[in-house]
């Protein structure tokens, strides 16, 4: 009996060992090949940049008179894109630290990707702002008469400590695997790449003391980064609704911002997660079990979004203050009424309907859905800049603003740099936290192990290395 | 020729300059049967009420009632010139439209007092000037509510908080970056 039992113990530790040892590989294969099909990717995405750098360049010579932006509708595409880019930056905030404050285990798998979007929709967000003053040496107004007093500052403030505090929190938790890309990848790649993982590694040998302050570091970001996240969101809301217009007259937008953040930024989690499954082969680690956890999540804020949607135009409907009706009119009846109508029932009512129906509830049904939130959040975003600012103060006829081509192709050049992004730390960082789900894989395999009878097996403290 | 273009010249000149001579003086005469008399307020304070009165008669003193008369003030405002309305009123059976004016800026007010008399196909105007002294403006924001703590020290705090709560997991990296420093030193490292 305790012959038998061994010998399953070794198998134990020599299949996870094997298992750990794929792991390893999986996350390394991304850096060690690159195909024709991802160049090919880089080079379609390299185009659509240069393009949006061509268009740039035609505002920077001739102004915002080449967008359609005029007095009365001074915000369109780009502070529209700004909110959206910093709300998908919420994926990060809510899989990696939300998820890890409640120990939910199954998030390890998709940690390191939510948290590559968080920086990446970080950055590619604040360039919209920059594109949006039409001059860039504009920015340096903010600092030289900026006062405390005015939302912008506080976004200003709120953004850049959650860029800082999400670089951070990408870092940190990367050390383990940078010291593991350190250690499989010398002498096998380019000189620059070792240098590269020598010096983020910082010297990561996996010693007590290092994983002791590894934890604390972790501990700590992971509860800071929620407020801040939750602060960035509601002070980006702030700028509207501390503006005197009406349609943006409510003390709810802060709420209803953060929770269209999250939503959309597990929407685009689950739509970068869909891509590098397939690109990279994770199909072991990434399951469908993700996919649907994720959809759950989506559902659930669909239902926030729906009753913060209802709270809104209802309270705003009933009193019907000055201006309301020409709002409402335009956004369900008139000008914007088939996009707010998709918005309603496809962006909100779909994915809980895809979610809770068993045939759709799987990886294309999710990511179905996960396409339909994304696209009606980025529509949500343009009403709330436009048609707010469409309403006319007094009595004239209402201004209409349309997109140019510029900025349709700053809109693709932004996007097409988010995708780049992605992609090229795809090429450069581990896309799975191999360490978190290591620990993982072990805790399940010790509970499991815990249910046998002693002398049975032996837990993975016992016999695997980490 | 010389003489020939010269005495044409000089005789044109001597029309065009008797022309204006007539319409000079004629010009009004003709354009208007209307007299407008502002009676001038002078020197006010910033905040301070006044009336400003025009009086419109036809040339026989015959006061014009009933006749709309507009305010216009002259601004100018980052950097843009023109002139804001500021009201109309309509004249009295005395001929007169008095505006009450309270202005909220110190200095050299501008009006230009525009009508558009029975009969008359055109608009007229006069002006009049209104000197406004006091250092007082009087487009001031509400105080709003003073509550103790909250302000801008309140937001420099919580930034202080976050940002020492930042430098401190930058100290915990400095701390992993030393520990690995030590372990080589002891001698070759354990990948746990």
């Amino acid at each position: 009996m305790a012959v038998d039992g061994a010998s399953r113990g070794g198998r134990d530790v020599a299949a996870l060992n094997a298992w750990q040892e794929r792991l390893e590989e999986t996350a390394l294969e991304p850096v060690r090949r690159t195909g024709r099909r991802f160049w090919a990717v880089v080079a379609i995405l390299l185009a659509i940049i240069g393009w949006g750098i061509y268009a740039y360049s035609i505002q920077l010579r001739d102004g915002l008179v080449v967008t359609g932006m005029r007095d009365r509708i001074s915000w369109g595409l780009y502070i529209a894109t700004f909110v959206f880019f910093i709300g998908i930056s919420h994926a990060g905030t809510l899989i990696s630290a939300i998820l890890r404050v409640s120990h939910a285990r199954w998030r390890t798998p998709v940690t390191r990707m939510a948290e590559f979007v968080t920086v990446v929709a970080l950055i590619c967000g604040a360039s919209f702002v920059i594109i949006d003053l039409g001059r860039p040496d504009r920015l340096l107004n903010v600092f030289i008469y900026g006062r405390w007093q005015s939302p912008i500052i506080w976004d200003v403030l709120a953004i850049t400590t959650y860029l800082t505090a999400s670089v951070t929190y990408l870092f940190v938790p990367m050390i383990p695997d940078l010291a593991l890309f350190r250690d499989r990848l010398a002498g096998r790649g380019s000189r620059w790449r070792g240098w590269l993982y020598q010096t983020l590694a910082i010297g990561w040998n996996g010693n007590p003391a290092q994983w002791r302050s590894l934890a604390s570091a972790i501990g700590v970001l992971m509860i800071l980064i929620i407020p801040i996240a939750v602060s960035v969101h509601t002070v980006v809301s702030f700028i509207f609704a501390m503006t005197m217009r009406v349609p943006w007259d409510s003390a709810l937008f802060g709420a209803f911002f953060v929770a269209g953040a999250i939503f959309s930024g597990i929407a685009i989690l689950i739509i970068v997660m869909a891509i590098l499954r397939r690109a990279y082969h994770l199909e072991e680690y990434v399951t469908e079990k993700h996919f649907v956890y994720l959809g759950y999540l989506m559902a659930a804020f669909a239902a926030i979004m729906i009753y913060a949607n209802i709270s809104e135009l209802l309270v705003h409907g009933y009193k019907l203050q000055e201006g309301v009706e020409f709002h409402f009119r335009q956004l369900f009846l008139a000008e914007f009424a088939p996009l707010f109508w998709f918005y309603l029932l496809g962006g909100l009512c779909g994915p809980i309907v895809i979610a809770l129906v068993p045939a759709t509830r799987n990886v294309r049904g999710i990511v179905a859905a996960a396409i339909l939130v994304t696209l009606a959040m980025w529509i949500e975003r343009y009403f709330i800049v436009v048609t707010g600012l469409r309403v006319p103060l007094m009595p004239y006829e209402p201004a209409s603003y349309a997109p140019t081509w510029v900025e349709w192709s700053l809109l693709a050049a932004g996007l097409a740099a988010f995708a780049l992004l992605i992609a090229l730390f795809t090429k450069l960082f581990p896309i799975i936290a191999v360490w978190e789900v290591a620990e993982s894989r072990e805790a399940a395999v010790t509970d499991a192990g815990a249910t046998r009878p002693i002398g049975e097996g032996p837990t993975l403290a016992e016999g695997a290395s980490r | 020729m010389t003489t020939v273009l010269r005495r044409s010249a000089g005789t044109v000149a001597v029309v065009l300059a008797g022309w204006a001579l007539f319409v000079g003086i004629a010009g009004p005469a003709i354009a208007s049967h209307v007299e407008a008399t502002v009676t001038s307020v002078g020197e006010v304070s910033v905040g301070e009420t006044v009336a400003i009165p025009l009086a419109l008669h036809s040339r026989d003193g015959t006061p014009l009632a009933g006749t709309v008369v507009t305010f216009y003030l002259h601004m100018a405002f980052a950097g843009v010139e023109g002139e804001a309305e500021i009201g109309r009123v309509m004249t009295d059976e005395s001929g007169v439209a008095s505006l009450t004016y309270r202005p909220r800026l110190a200095g050299h007010h501008e009006l230009r007092i525009e009508y558009l008399a029975a009969g008359a196909t055109e608009a007229e105007s006069t002006s009049t000037v209104i000197e406004v002294t006091g250092g007082a403006q009087l487009y001031r924001s509400p105080a709003g509510v003073d509550v103790p703590g909250v302000g801008v020290e309140l937001l420099m705090v919580v930034l202080a908080v976050v940002w020492t709560i930042l430098f401190w997991v930058v100290l915990r990296i400095v701390a992993i970056a030393r520990a690995g420093r030590e372990a080589d030193a002891a001698g070759p490292g354990t990948r746990p």
